[in-house]
């Protein structure tokens, strides 16, 4: 058997007073690429921060193991050191903090969680090069403030550049294609390919539209409905809701 | 040292201060003795220090000076209490002190009051930095005078570990000259700062502002008035207040513009922000605006430290404690970047990052 990097069981969760979870559950091995489909509205996004440990996240009701360990227990933070990756929506502006700054800080408390000791500033600002020019994001942008000025994709490929110099093991990335041109979406799907498909990794890729998974292809694909996964199946499902839609997923 | 007689808080100027604890440190008796290391900057150009009042320790002192100052009597409650000691700074047409101009202010513990004096003569140019330590109570009048051209930058850092530092300022600025005045509050002191500037030169330049932080039951307190009176004037205030716990900051910025100063221009930016729901901010803008062209901004906002920040930095796995630090070191980055001068500025930063408890 091999080892089941996230178990999420009969998950329920609520944001003011509202249930919006209603008993979801999957299981993510490493190697594994999971896509998570669905409607607006349909939880996606809830699932996503509530992985990631955002605070008016409730969860009411079941579990979340990420290598055996109790996932809701811990800290954000302490999840990010732990190797999970929580990629934005809507990637935040940090005025008066610059990237390379930002990024530094993270990667070394991280390293400091770990029981690892601090990366130099040579070696960060190598890595922060390479990952910066394989997204097309210039060193002068990395030295900016944090997302500010940046466009909608700039502000996606930065999550990717952030990604790729933390270098997770389990990514979800929600609605990371959302606001992305065709070209960013190809720099965007090569970048995740190449960060994170390894036997040692896993993506849970929360999408609303079937474009990326041509590029970033899933080894599963599950619908979300009205906070519940209706149905799950191979890389094809995404093809048949692309052709018929959400509305008869309910009946499988 | 003899009775003093305070200001009440009923005194609308002084409505935020609390100077309850200044009579009882004008009775202390310092301990005299100074600490080892004094925080000097490691930069070239005259070095001054006073110890509770009394000059202790000078390097290259020219062109400063220290002696009896003669300044006009002030009615300010706290500056009237300086005496005739103090230290001088004169600079003829065109001159400039070879580096940066260094005083400490070291008190152990009881109270002290110095007045000083600047006077730049035309296209004279120069930059102070003031740094203020101890236990006690460190009062001080400043007069500042700049001829056509001049330019002064000084800033202040405030690092005492406690009591009371008080600083009042006059200062007039003549054609084309100008004046940037940037405190620093990182200590654990209470605070009382007065200014009154005066552009009464055309095309004169002020800045005044800088950073109050504040924590525990510390009391900072600002008070400026900026005042047009030449034409075309330009005057900036840029004030950044954090406080937590049940601290208190107060800033009281106002833009005077008399009737004759055309084309003047002013901006306020008053922000504060509250890292606890015990702590409050006091922030009051003012604009006493009596010519018809001009051009003056003000912006006063108290907020909290923004969550959806705090929640993306710590996804990336910066621990909480270490994301408000960041987040509120780049609050309070927007007035210390506006100093010039860059071992000045860093110097700065960094007491500013000691005081968040985070390593940069």
């Amino acid at each position: 058997m091999k080892d089941q990097m996230l178990k999420i069981e009969n998950l329920h969760a609520e944001v003011d007073g509202k249930e919006i979870l209603k008993g979801l559950s999957l299981a993510v091995e490493a190697g594994e690429i999971h896509a998570l489909m669905g409607p607006n509205g349909a939880g996606k996004s809830t699932l996503g921060y509530v992985l990631g440990g955002r605070p008016g996240y409730e969860v009411t009701e079941g579990s979340v193991t990420y290598d055996g360990e109790d996932l809701l227990a811990m800290a954000p933070d302490e999840r990010a050191a732990k190797g999970l990756f929580l990629g934005f929506q809507y990637p935040v502006e940090i005025p008066g903090v610059s990237n390379v700054q930002f990024l530094r800080t993270a990667v070394n408390a991280q390293r400091r969680a770990r029981g690892e000791g601090e990366i130099s500033a040579g070696d960060f600002l190598r890595i922060a090069r390479d990952q910066a020019d394989a997204l097309d994001i210039s060193m002068d942008m990395m030295k900016r403030p944090v997302n500010v000025g940046f466009s909608g994709g700039e502000k996606k490929r930065n999550e990717m550049v952030q990604m790729g110099i933390i270098d997770p093991r389990l990514a979800v990335l929600d609605e990371t294609d959302s606001g992305l041109d065709i070209d960013a979406l190809r720099i965007v799907g090569a970048g995740i390919n190449r960060i994170m498909r390894k036997p040692d990794r896993a993506v849970l890729l929360i999408t609303h539209y079937q474009r990326l998974l041509d590029i970033v292809v899933p080894d599963f694909v599950h619908v979300l409905t009205a906070g519940r996964i209706v149905r799950s199946g191979g890389a094809e499902l995404a093809h048949e809701l692309e052709r018929e839609g959400y509305l008869n997923m309910a009946d499988a | 040292m003899t009775l003093l007689a305070l200001p009440s808080a009923r005194d609308e100027a002084w409505r935020w201060s609390d100077l309850s604890a200044l009579p009882a440190l004008a009775e202390r008796k310092p301990s005299g003795a100074p600490p080892h290391d004094l925080p000097w900057l490691g930069c070239a150009g005259p070095k001054l220090a006073f110890v509770d009042g009394q000059p202790v320790w000078q390097e290259a002192l020219e062109p400063l000076a220290i002696g009896q100052v003669n300044i006009p009597p002030s009615d300010h409650a706290l500056g009237r209490l300086v005496g005739k000691h103090g230290w001088k700074l004169k600079l003829g047409t065109d001159h400039a002190p070879a580096g940066l101009v260094q005083i400490i202010h070291v008190t152990t513990g009881g109270a002290d009051h110095l007045p000083a004096k600047i006077v730049l003569e035309s296209d004279a140019q120069a930059s102070v930095i003031e740094t203020f330590i101890g236990t006690g109570w460190i009062n001080r009048l400043s007069t500042i005078t700049l001829a056509k051209g001049a330019r002064l930058m000084i800033a202040r850092r405030l690092l005492a570990d406690g009591g009371f530092v008080s600083l009042t300022d006059r200062a007039e600025i003549g054609e084309g000259a100008s004046l940037t005045v940037t405190t620093l509050a990182a200590g654990q002191a209470d605070s009382r700062l007065d200014g009154e500037i005066r552009l009464t030169g055309d095309a004169a330049f002020a800045e005044a502002g800088g950073a109050l932080l504040a924590r525990g039951r510390q009391r900072h307190d600002a008070n400026l008035v900026v005042r047009h009176d030449g034409i075309g004037g330009m005057s900036r205030q840029v004030w950044r207040s954090v406080a937590d716990d049940q601290a208190t900051c107060s800033i009281a910025a106002r833009v005077e513009v008399a009737r004759d100063a055309q084309k003047s221009d002013g901006e306020q930016s008053l922000r504060g922000l509250l890292l606890a729901r015990t702590a409050t901010i006091n922030v009051k803008p003012e604009l006493e605006i009596f010519a018809d062209d001009v051009k003056c901004a003000h912006g006063a906002t108290v907020g909290e430290l923004d969550a959806d920040a705090l929640f993306y930095l710590m996804s990336r796995g910066v621990p909480g404690e270490e994301a408000k630090a960041l987040l509120t070191g780049a609050f309070v980055a927007g007035a210390i970047d506006r100093i010039g001068d860059e071992a000045v500025r860093e110097a700065a930063h960094a007491d500013a990052t000691r005081w968040l408890g985070g390593a940069s």
